[in-house]
């Protein structure tokens, strides 16, 4: 019984290597054989799955709700284009871009460190207006300081070609989700986890609550930050604070993850997937009545399948278990 | 710095009743009503629709306004909220799933006022536009008519929920909802009804903002609710008082910082909540 268990398990496991091996070869090759408009679906979508799984990473597990990440977001396009244009000016060393994603991305985990030893005190809904608050403060002050101090609003940057703005941000995804795999792996998402069934028990065991809390707010600020500094290379050459700041990425990273079912593995993936593409093929099969739709589904979901789609499958599955259960035991001869 | 005290308070009213109204839901049924300033929107639509069409008193029209978003709102909630309610096995559990829902609606019904006034991207219906002198400062006076107005609904729900029966059981289903089942109360119908008079006093807000601002748009709704949840927050959960107080000390901070730079307006409310969420963490009259 155990052995058959055991070579289920390898057996579904290499399945899904090779299935994701599939995918991944597929999405890499994509440039050759896709139309640049599903190109460009493709890469929404790479972008929604990236952001979910980081906003899952640290709110998912922890369910510390946080709808803030347009402030690290937009930091990261904030700051790549800035030193795109500074860079492009002879100011800045031209750098690859890698490097300067990097750097975007390393300072919204030295920003998010400092924002959540001060925010994460606090739970629940509290925690979300204040992330929220936070990043509708940098918006806002962006916006003064371009408006009021510099004079010009929004920056200019080099433009980049449709490839390498697919392939920035696909390999961005990637790097997100081998990171939040391993991290969620580990002790450190295990105490994350914990700190999410109940804090006071985690803090009871040894687990030290703020530091961890901190530190996974700020490693999922960064991966935000990543690939806000990819998704510079996709903009045309322009950028200003309501583009990169726009309150959906604030609300998207949640909704999406809500809708796949939180706190599992596949639920940001799934639920990103799905809403991005429904709500592109709404956009073009409804065109101006897309989002009335839009918003009536997400309701029906919310009513219909409160745990999200993962907590659809598992149910009906755990429903065709007992079924096929219940229906074998009457044949069993007495 | 008369002019501050004034326009602040003018602010201060109208804000606070929008958070009377949210504060309210919340604190009874626990949801976040996200899509409040759709309501305050919808207040505004329907005051504009007969301002236009049969030239109503905006003021009249409140007792049109309000029912109409009253029933409206005891259906959702009775359609999507109940439900979830029971759906949910924790508090936590429904509020991400309210806000879900929230958003939702949200989308709804921004696109379809919009849907119905494409023509008409931008509405006012302007009423009393005269100015008056206050100690020497010209205020509008449809300003002054709105605070007091404001001021007068406030006051009138207060002593709903003070002195009436279902007040009461509002009050009792906030503090204790079990034993507020124990002794009878139906907190089904309450949940609904709290829902209702939140969106109603949205409605009438919004209904008296179209005579004073004339950049109504269907997109709206959001920058209302976020002050609302800023008074709310600021004040702390479910105190009525706390949304008083709440309301007009945001609305001194927004006049205050727009003779400075109107740019800058959002930044400043938001770190002043920042601040004061940092230091009181449950509010200034949080339990």
């Amino acid at each position: 019984m155990l052995r058959g268990k055991g070579l289920n398990l390898t057996k579904t496991r290499t399945r899904l290597i090779v299935l994701i091996a599939l995918i991944l070869v597929i999405l890499a090759f994509a440039p050759y054989f896709l139309s640049l408009y599903y190109l460009s679906i493709l890469r929404n979508l790479l972008m929604w799955l990236a952001l979910s799984i980081s906003w899952h990473f640290f709110s998912g597990s922890t369910k510390y709700i946080s709808l803030g990440s347009a402030a690290f977001f937009g930091i990261g396009i904030y700051f790549t284009a800035k030193y795109l244009q500074l860079s492009n000016a002879g100011d800045f060393p031209v750098l690859p871009l890698p490097v300067i994603v990097l750097l975007a991305g390393l300072v919204n985990f030295a920003l998010a460190l400092v924002i959540g030893l001060v925010t994460l005190r606090l739970r629940g809904i509290y925690f979300a207006i204040l992330t929220f608050s936070v990043s509708m403060v940098i918006s806002n002050v962006i916006q003064w300081w371009e408006i009021t101090i510099t004079g010009t609003r929004g920056t200019y940057f080099p433009l980049f070609d449709f490839q390498t703005a697919y392939y920035a941000i696909f390999a961005c995804t990637i790097v997100t989700l081998l990171l939040t795999t391993l991290l969620r792996r580990s002790k450190f998402g295990l105490a994350l986890k914990m700190i999410g069934e109940s804090e006071e028990a985690a803090v009871h065991v040894g687990v030290n609550a703020s530091f961890i809390k901190t530190l996974g707010f700020a490693i999922s600020a960064m991966l935000i930050g990543f690939m806000g500094g990819c998704f510079t290379t996709r903009l045309s050459g322009y950028v200003n604070s309501d583009i990169a700041f726009n309150s959906l990425y604030n609300f998207m990273p949640a909704v999406m993850t809500l809708l796949g079912g939180a706190g599992t593995v596949y639920g940001p993936i799934i639920g990103s997937t799905t809403m991005s593409l429904l709500s592109e093929y709404l956009r073009v099969a409804l065109s101006h009545y897309f989002l009335i739709i839009l918003g009536v589904i997400l309701i029906a979901i919310v009513i219909f399948m409160p745990d999200g789609i993962m907590g659809m499958v598992e149910k009906i599955k755990t429903t065709k278990l007992f079924r096929s259960k219940s229906a074998k035991a009457p044949e069993k001869p007495p | 710095m008369i002019g501050i005290i004034i326009n602040g308070a003018i602010l201060g009213a109208i804000f606070s009743l929008i958070a009377v109204g949210l504060n309210l839901q919340y604190g009874v049924t626990r949801i976040l009503n996200i899509a409040h300033g759709e309501f305050l929107m919808l207040g505004s639509y329907i005051t504009y629709i007969f301002f236009t069409l049969y030239g109503v008193n905006p003021l009249v029209s409140l007792v049109i306004s309000g029912p109409i978003v009253f029933i409206l709102g005891i259906l959702i909630q009775i359609v999507v909220f109940r439900k979830l309610v029971h759906v949910s096995r924790s508090a936590e559990e429904l509020e991400s799933r309210s806000l879900l829902a929230c958003f939702g609606l949200t989308f709804i019904i921004q696109n379809v006022v919009a849907e119905i006034f494409r023509g008409t991207p931008i509405i006012s219906a302007p009423y009393l536009n005269v100015s008056t002198d206050i100690l020497g400062e010209p205020v509008p006076l449809n300003m002054i008519v709105v605070a007091v107005m404001s001021v007068i609904i406030s006051l009138v729900m207060y002593l709903v929920l003070r002195f009436t029966s279902i007040g009461l059981a509002m009050r009792a289903t906030v503090e204790e909802p079990a034993g507020a089942q124990l002794v009878g109360i139906n907190i089904f119908k309450i949940h609904a009804v709290s829902f209702g008079i939140g969106a109603l006093l949205a409605a009438l807000a919004g209904s008296m903002l179209v005579m004073i601002y004339s950049n109504i748009t269907p997109y709206i709704g959001p920058q209302y609710t976020f002050i609302a949840l800023a008074v709310i927050i600021l004040g702390g959960m479910g105190s009525f008082i706390g949304s008083l107080v709440g309301g007009f000390l945001i609305g001194y901070v927004y006049y205050a910082s727009l003779t400075i730079d109107a740019l800058i307006t959002l930044a400043v409310v938001y770190s002043f909540l920042i601040i004061l969420l940092i230091i009181r963490p449950k509010g200034l009259f949080g339990r």
